[in-house]
C-alpha cells in the first residue's frame, strides 16, 4: 500500500516537474509574442503617429496589461512630467526590472533593454525602421520557439515521467 | 522654488540642472540663453548680457564662461525633444521649436535640402537661442476700451517695429476677448498660430494664456489656417500674427467678408511707412479693419503710440 503511494508521489512529483518546465516554455513563447507585439505598435505610432516616445509608453501601457502596463507606464511618469529624465537611461532601467523575472534569453533582455540608446533618428523612417529591426529579431524568435514549443512539450513531458519511473522502480 | 525657475531647468538635461540654478533663479527677468558649441554661454537679463561658467556662476567677463560641446548640444536637443527628434521634423526645419511653458529655441546648423531645393531637415545643430516666454496679462487694459464699440470688439491691426510688443499685446487682447471683459461679453477666437508665437503651443496644448473660448490652429501657413478655421470652428474673430504678403491681406478679407471681425499685427515704424507697403494699402482701401493701433516700446515698456480709424486717420476719444 505505501509502495503504491509513494510510487504515485514520485511519478506525480517528476510529471509536475515536467509540466512546470513546459510552462516556462510557454510563457517564454508568450512574452515573445507580446513584446513583439508591442514593438509593431510602437513602429505603427511612430511612422503614422507621429508620437513622442513617452507618449507612445502611455499607449503601451494603457493598452498592454501586467508587468509591461506597469514598465510603460513608470517609463511615461519618469519621462513625460515636469523634471523629465533621461530617456534611454530610464527605459534601460524599467525594461531590466520588468524583463528580469521573465523567462526569456539574455539577446532577447538586452534588445528590448538596449533599444532606447539607438533611438535618435531625426526622422520617422529611421526611426521605425530601428524599432523594426528589434521587432523582427524577436518576432523570429518568437516564430522559432512557437514551432519547437510543441515538440520539446511532448518530449520534458514523456522525460519527467520516465524519469518518475525510473526513480521509482530504483527506490522502491 | 517658482513655477516658472522650475521651467527653466526642465529645458536642460537632468544631468546638466545643477549649472542653471543661478540662472533660474533668475528666470522673472531672464530673456534668452544661448548656447554656440564651443562658445561662451550667454544669457540675456534686463536687456543685459551676461555669462556663465562651468559652476554655474553668473559672471561679466566670456573668458571665464563654459562652452558647450557639439555633443552637449545635441544631448540637449534630443532633451528638448523628448528624446524624439522624428517627431519635431515639421519644427526644426523652419528653425524652432516650441518648448513647455511656451518658450522658444531657436535652431542654427546645417540645413539638408530636398532634391528641388527646399529644406528637408537640418543637421550639426550648433546654436541654440532659447527665448524665455514672458506673458504679460493686462498688458492691453489700457487698449481694450478703444477696441470695442456697442459691446462688439472692432476689426484691429497692430503696428509696431520688430521687438516692440505686438505679438504680447495681440495674445492679451485675444484673452481679454475671449474671456469676455466689461466692454464686451467674451466670443469665440480662432488663432492661426503659425509660428507658435501667440499661443506658445507645446504638443498642441496653449502654454499661454488665451483665453476659454479660443482655438488654436498651430503651425499652419495663414492664409491657408483662415480659411480651415472659419469653415471649421465658426469663430467670431480670428486672429493672426504678422500679416506680411498680399495673399495674407486678400484671406483676411475673405475671412472679414464671413463675417468675422479681426485681430493681426504687422511691421512698421509709423502709420507713414506701413502705408508704402501694397498689401497694406489694399487693407486700407477694402477698410478691413476699423482701427489700427500703433505701438512703440520705450526703456523696455511697450506703450500706445497711436490709434487710427478705418480710414487710416487719427482717432480721437474712445
Amino acid at each position: 500500500m505505501y509502495r503504491a503511494i509513494g510510487f504515485l508521489c514520485i511519478l506525480a512529483g517528476c510529471a509536475g516537474w515536467g509540466h512546470s518546465l513546459a510552462g516556462q516554455e510557454r510563457e517564454r513563447v508568450r512574452h515573445l509574442r507580446a513584446l513583439s507585439r508591442m514593438l509593431s505598435r510602437m513602429r505603427s505610432e511612430i511612422s503614422y503617429g507621429k508620437h513622442t516616445m513617452p507618449e507612445i509608453c502611455l499607449l503601451l501601457a494603457e493598452s498592454s496589461d501586467g508587468c509591461y502596463s506597469i514598465c510603460f507606464g513608470s517609463i511615461y511618469g519618469r519621462t513625460a512630467g515636469e523634471g523629465s529624465a533621461d530617456f534611454p537611461k530610464v527605459w534601460e532601467e524599467e525594461m531590466e526590472k520588468c524583463l528580469e523575472p521573465l523567462p526569456l534569453r539574455e539577446d532577447e533582455r538586452r534588445t528590448m533593454m538596449e533599444l532606447a540608446k539607438s533611438l535618435c533618428f531625426r526622422e520617422e523612417i529611421g526611426q521605425a525602421g530601428r524599432v523594426g529591426q528589434a521587432e523582427e529579431f524577436l518576432e523570429g524568435r518568437y516564430r522559432q520557439a512557437e514551432e519547437t514549443f510543441e515538440n520539446r512539450s511532448k518530449m520534458i513531458h514523456s522525460v519527467s515521467i520516465l524519469t518518475g519511473l525510473l526513480l521509482a522502480i530504483l527506490l522502491l | 522654488m517658482a513655477m516658472r525657475a522650475e521651467e527653466i531647468l526642465c529645458l536642460f538635461p537632468e544631468e546638466s540642472r545643477d549649472r542653471w540654478q543661478e540662472v533660474a533663479k533668475r528666470a522673472k527677468r531672464l530673456q534668452e540663453i544661448r548656447l554656440r558649441a564651443g562658445m561662451p554661454i550667454s544669457i540675456l537679463v534686463d536687456n543685459r548680457e551676461y555669462f556663465v561658467d562651468m559652476p554655474g556662476r553668473i559672471v561679466d567677463m566670456p573668458e571665464k564662461a563654459a562652452k558647450p560641446s557639439p555633443e552637449e548640444l545635441e544631448g540637449m536637443l534630443g532633451h528638448l525633444c523628448r528624446y524624439s527628434i522624428y517627431a519635431f521634423a515639421d519644427e526644426i526645419r523652419q528653425g524652432f521649436l516650441t518648448v513647455r511653458g511656451g518658450h522658444r529655441v531657436g535652431l542654427a546648423g546645417q540645413v539638408i535640402l530636398d532634391g528641388e531645393g527646399r529644406i528637408k531637415n537640418m543637421k550639426y545643430i550648433r546654436y541654440l537661442n532659447i527665448r524665455i516666454a514672458h506673458q504679460i496679462r493686462g498688458a492691453a487694459d489700457g487698449l481694450m476700451p478703444r477696441l470695442f464699440e456697442e459691446g462688439r470688439v472692432m476689426s484691429t491691426l497692430l503696428i509696431s517695429p520688430p521687438g516692440g510688443g505686438k505679438t504680447t499685446m495681440l495674445r492679451d487682447i485675444i484673452r481679454q476677448v475671449s474671456d469676455g471683459t466689461v466692454y464686451g461679453r467674451g466670443v469665440n477666437v480662432s488663432v492661426v498660430d503659425e509660428r507658435s508665437e501667440i499661443a506658445g503651443s507645446y504638443l498642441g496644448v496653449a502654454q499661454n494664456d488665451v483665453g476659454i473660448r479660443t482655438d488654436v490652429l498651430d503651425g499652419c501657413p495663414k492664409v491657408e489656417g483662415m480659411m480651415r478655421l472659419i469653415r471649421s470652428m465658426a469663430p467670431q474673430v480670428l486672429a493672426v500674427d504678422e500679416i506680411g504678403s498680399l495673399a495674407d491681406a486678400q484671406a483676411l478679407q475673405m475671412a472679414g467678408g464671413c463675417g468675422c471681425k479681426l485681430l493681426a499685427t504687422i511691421h512698421g515704424g509709423s502709420m507713414e511707412e506701413v502705408r508704402q507697403k501694397n498689401y497694406m494699402r489694399y487693407m486700407i482701401e477694402q477698410r478691413l479693419f476699423e482701427r489700427y493701433v500703433m505701438l512703440d516700446r520705450r526703456q523696455g515698456v511697450c506703450r500706445i503710440a497711436g490709434i487710427y480709424d478705418g480710414e487710416g486717420k487719427p482717432c480721437t476719444g474712445r
